[in-house]
């Protein structure tokens, strides 16, 4: 084992002085309560192979980032020695407004390309807990997507093409640049979502959708979760197109209220259609027993909301709160959700679905007086049941102390096989991000 | 392939006589796909009627080191089903059931048999469908799209097959059944679900798959644009879109289509027009008029001499019609055709097409083009007579230079047929020997033996040697 100045010192050979995150920086990437011993920013995706290739000949284990805003999702690391952030490959490559696609490299901040496409009232369907800081490489080894979904889907939907460096520096493509496709196998999907376990992501092409002419939001209170769900599956089932329809029981911009549970509807596109639907989902909410509807449409007000909606529950590196994220079939949201703010809502538990997608987010604080032996139980049971109903949990945000008790990941049935031999031969050092992903992978 | 005779006597034991074809005539039925200009015979075929059976086959093609292969409704269009190394067909239009419709949460659960336009005959009164819409969609199957990762003419708004499946059961080539994904939108781990659609029935069989039902859209609009010159058409496209407008559908058709189809069916398109586009706005009433409006607005500025739009469902069945018997016309055109299918970025259009022009003039081979403009998937239809040897080889270098003009443009070899056997050896004009080399390394993964679907996708030594690249280039994949 290097000791860090000796491996400073060697990384310096490759990336440069200015490749080297200063030491007074390095808490953006501890996690886990590990600290790297040393974060290199490769300038090219020359450095980048060449980092990659000096890890695998000194069998260093390498940590994959973007800015680091996700790097508190996994399991326990076995070992943590460099962590490779993409953040200075941050480059717009291709940009043809016309054909609604984009290239980029994988460290550009998503708030920065979509700064870019906006002056062309473009803009990527994605919005992540982390939009301002996180990267697009960090959002696509994630498959970190939003409320956005809904309608747009994930990244799996919306990345074209790859390029993609392999353990041992080689550098690859999957996919390409158009948004049709079926040459070769679809290996985009494998990397996607993969936390940077198979290769690190350099390069990335994006379908783009035009920006909505108008946008609105609407607020409405419920007594009771079964209502709330009712009510947002009716509108999901109706011929409404909601860009987002989310059930949360806090408060948030204002609009709602931390005693109620509230349903947060967004619609965008041409003026006259959300207009009809802005008429039609204030009647469907008033008919089911709203305590009240706000219709949100001044920018700034909007704004606010939204973010709170967005960055809720933002995965994050500190132990303050554990996120448990539930994906399930639309139909079982109302009584998971029911459950879950029934025994946690004394306990400062705070709940966002995404109906449309069956996705439950459950934020739960974390105190001194916190059990993680009995929270961990707690959980076990919950996916238990989650897992009966042929759904899944993940633990996205954990203290150390808690994930000692709890695999993240949770079952994986019999697919697992395959993973680990794709893992084997695609790293066969297990070097990259080691033991965080599914089965210690 | 070993002990023949014994293999087929134990498939006749496993399955019963009548379900295992051996005789020559039969069998014929089963040497190609819908692109009929590769043929290849297989040794044997089979119909199973459960997954259990589908692994049972598997398990036998292994002991006797058979080739096997899964075949859907044969309406492929690149080979993909071709038994190149002979072996066993596994024929899966028996399992054609719906084993589930949750309209609730907007899932069916079926079988690989299921034909694509049954899924949403299944479900239409009840005012959902099947997104994937391959021009197909009458004979082929779920399992067939799955595989080929298939799109179709909406696919412009609502995106391929692989937006639309969540979770497989699949024979993996040992046998060995397994699930991937799942009901529910996303699963833990790498997303093989998504790995395995488009791998052209080389990663193994499906046996059950879970989908999504879109509801169908409150109302849709489709219009009709006559051009004087392709470039004007292609302009149009690139607008539509740049301007911030998703059509569901967005098709255009060159003057020899047009031609085609006057004399076949008398449309009433004028005779001297370049290009046709027919564009189909779908979703929310309210609204729908002023999108319309720009898009008639956008067909003026480009010079359209004609624009027609559907007043009425028979009118719009009416505007669909074209598009969709634009295929049988040919016939009229040459004794045979073949369907090129790449992808290019939507603004090179009018640069790729008048470079498909010059080709055809060049090899004097006459090529037409139907396709999906807006999603900038080209379909050249290169005709000619195959008792013709000179034609032939004209056709050879007509394909391989369209081919090379997608690739340089930042396109690709294709956009929905797949590489099949009829387009393995395009594929170092857009993969290096390394991006290959990933690709055989997980089919090697799913596939050890090789023997599910071989001689598919990948290029030979020969490839690069036709491609006038260094053989050395080539590797063994």
């Amino acid at each position: 084992m290097e000791n860090s100045r000796a491996l400073h010192d060697e990384l310096k050979y490759i990336v440069g002085e200015s490749g080297i995150l200063p030491e007074a920086q390095i808490a953006d990437y501890t996690f886990d309560g590990y600290v790297p011993k040393v974060v290199v920013l490769p300038a090219s995706v020359q450095e980048l192979q060449d980092v990659l290739r000096f890890a695998s000949k000194k069998t260093l284990a390498i940590i994959p980032a973007g800015a680091g805003t996700k790097l508190g999702i996994g399991n326990l690391p076995e070992k943590v020695d460099i962590v490779l952030a993409t953040t200075r490959l941050d480059s717009v490559v291709e940009y043809e407004p016309a054909d609604l696609t984009v290239t980029v490299e994988s460290g550009i901040r998503l708030a920065a390309l979509q700064a870019v496409l906006a002056q062309h009232r473009q803009y990527l369907a994605l919005a992540p807990p982390h939009s301002d800081r996180c990267t697009i490489g960090g959002v696509v080894s994630a498959n970190a997507s939003g409320s956005l979904r809904l309608q747009h889907g994930t990244a799996r939907n919306q990345v074209l093409g790859l390029r993609v460096v392999h353990g041992n520096g080689n550098l690859v493509k999957s996919g390409g640049k158009v948004v049709k496709n079926v040459a070769g196998y679809d290996l985009n999907k494998l990397y996607i979502g993969a936390f940077g376990t198979l290769g690190v992501i350099t390069e990335v092409t994006l379908k783009l959708s035009p920006i909505p002419m108008r946008e609105v939001i609407l607020t409405a209170g419920f007594e009771s979760v079964q209502d709330a769900v009712k009510t947002g599956l009716n509108i999901v089932g109706s011929q409404m197109l909601p860009m987002f329809i989310n059930l949360i029981n806090f408060e948030a911009g204002g609009a709602t209220d931390a005693k109620k549970m509230t349903l947060v509807a967004g619609f965008g596109g041409d003026p006259e259609t959300v207009a009809w639907q802005l008429a039609q989902c204030r009647g469907i909410m008033e008919q089911n027993g709203s305590m009240g509807v706000t219709v949100i449409e001044d920018k700034l007000q909007r704004q606010q909301l939204w973010s709170v909606i967005r960055e809720f529950p933002a995965p994050s590196r500190d132990t303050k709160t554990v996120i448990v994220k539930l994906n399930l079939k639309r139909t079982d949201i109302a009584e998971f959700a029911a459950k879950v703010v029934n025994e946690g809502s004394d306990h400062g538990v705070q709940v966002m679905a995404l109906l449309g997608s069956g996705v439950l987010y459950l934020a739960i604080p974390v105190t001194s007086d916190t059990d993680f032996q009995v929270l961990a139980k707690t959980i076990t049971q919950l996916r238990q049941s989650v897992t009966e109903a042929r759904g899944n949990l993940i633990v996205e945000t954990a203290p150390p102390e808690l994930k000692q008790h709890i695999d993240v990941w949770g079952p994986l049935g019999d697919a697992a096989g395959l993973m680990k031999q794709i893992k084997a031969r695609f790293d066969p050092n297990g070097l990259l991000n080691p033991e965080r992903f599914i089965s210690s992978i | 392939m070993r002990e023949k005779e014994q293999l087929i006597a134990d498939l006749s034991a496993l399955l019963g006589v009548k379900n295992v074809l051996t005789d020559a005539t039969a069998l014929s039925v089963y040497e190609c796909d819908a692109a009929p200009s590769f043929k290849a015979m297989p040794d044997v075929v089979v119909f199973a009627d459960t997954a259990q059976q589908v692994s049972d086959i598997v398990k036998l093609a292994n002991k006797y080191d058979a080739p096997f292969i899964a075949r859907g409704g044969g309406t492929g269009l690149s080979g993909g089903m071709l038994s190149v190394q002979g072996g066993i067909i596994i024929a899966l239009n028996r399992m054609n059931r719906i084993l589930e419709i949750d309209l609730e949460n907007e899932r069916a659960v079926v079988e690989p048999g299921v034909v694509n336009l049954l899924l949403t005959q299944a479900v239409q009164s009840q005012g959902y469908h099947y997104a994937p819409d391959p021009s197909s969609q009458k004979a082929c199957t779920i399992g067939g799209n799955i595989a080929e990762n298939s799109g179709g003419p909406h696919t412009l708004k609502y995106g391929v097959t692989s937006d639309h499946v969540l979770g497989l059961e699949v024979v993996l080539p040992d046998g060995e059944m397994i699930e991937l994904g799942g009901t529910v939108e996303e699963t833990p781990g790498y997303d093989l679900r998504g790995v395995m659609i488009g791998s052209e029935g080389t990663f193994g069989i499906v046996t059950k798959a879970v989908v999504r039902l879109t509801r169908n859209p409150q109302a849709s609009q489709t219009a009709l644009a006559v051009f004087e010159t392709m470039d004007d058409a292609s302009n149009a496209v690139s607008t539509i879109i740049g301007d911030g407008i998703i059509p569901a559908a967005l098709e255009m058709m060159d003057s020899l289509v047009i031609r085609a189809l006057e004399e076949a069916f008398q449309f009433g398109f004028p005779l001297d027009a370049e290009a046709i586009l027919i564009v189909e706005l779908d979703g929310i009433k309210a609204g729908m008029q002023n999108q319309t409006d720009q898009i008639l607005e956008i067909f003026k500025q480009h010079n359209a001499r004609k624009v027609d739009y559907a007043k009425d469902e028979a009118e719009r069945q009416q505007l669909w019609r074209a598009r969709k018997n634009a295929f049988g016309s040919f016939g009229r055109l040459a004794p045979n055709y073949i369907t090129q299918d790449g992808v290019v970025p939507r603004t090179m259009l009018p640069k790729v097409l008048r470079r498909i022009s010059e080709i055809s003039e060049k090899y004097q081979i006459p090529i037409a083009n139907v396709f999906h403009a807006g999603d900038g998937n080209i379909h050249p239809i290169v005709l000619f007579n195959e008792r013709d040897p000179d034609q032939c080889e004209r056709v050879e270098h007509v394909n391989m230079e369209i081919l090379t003009v997608c690739a340089e443009v930042g396109g690709t070899i294709t956009g929905e047929h797949g590489i099949g056997v009829e387009k393995m050896d395009y594929m170092p004009l857009i993969f290096s020997p390394a991006d290959l080399q990933v690709m055989a390394t997980v089919k090697a993964i799913f596939n050890p033996t090789g023997l599910c679907n071989p001689g598919k996708i990948f290029p030979t030594a020969e490839s690069y040697t036709k491609l006038g690249l260094k053989p050395d280039a080539g590797r063994n994949f």
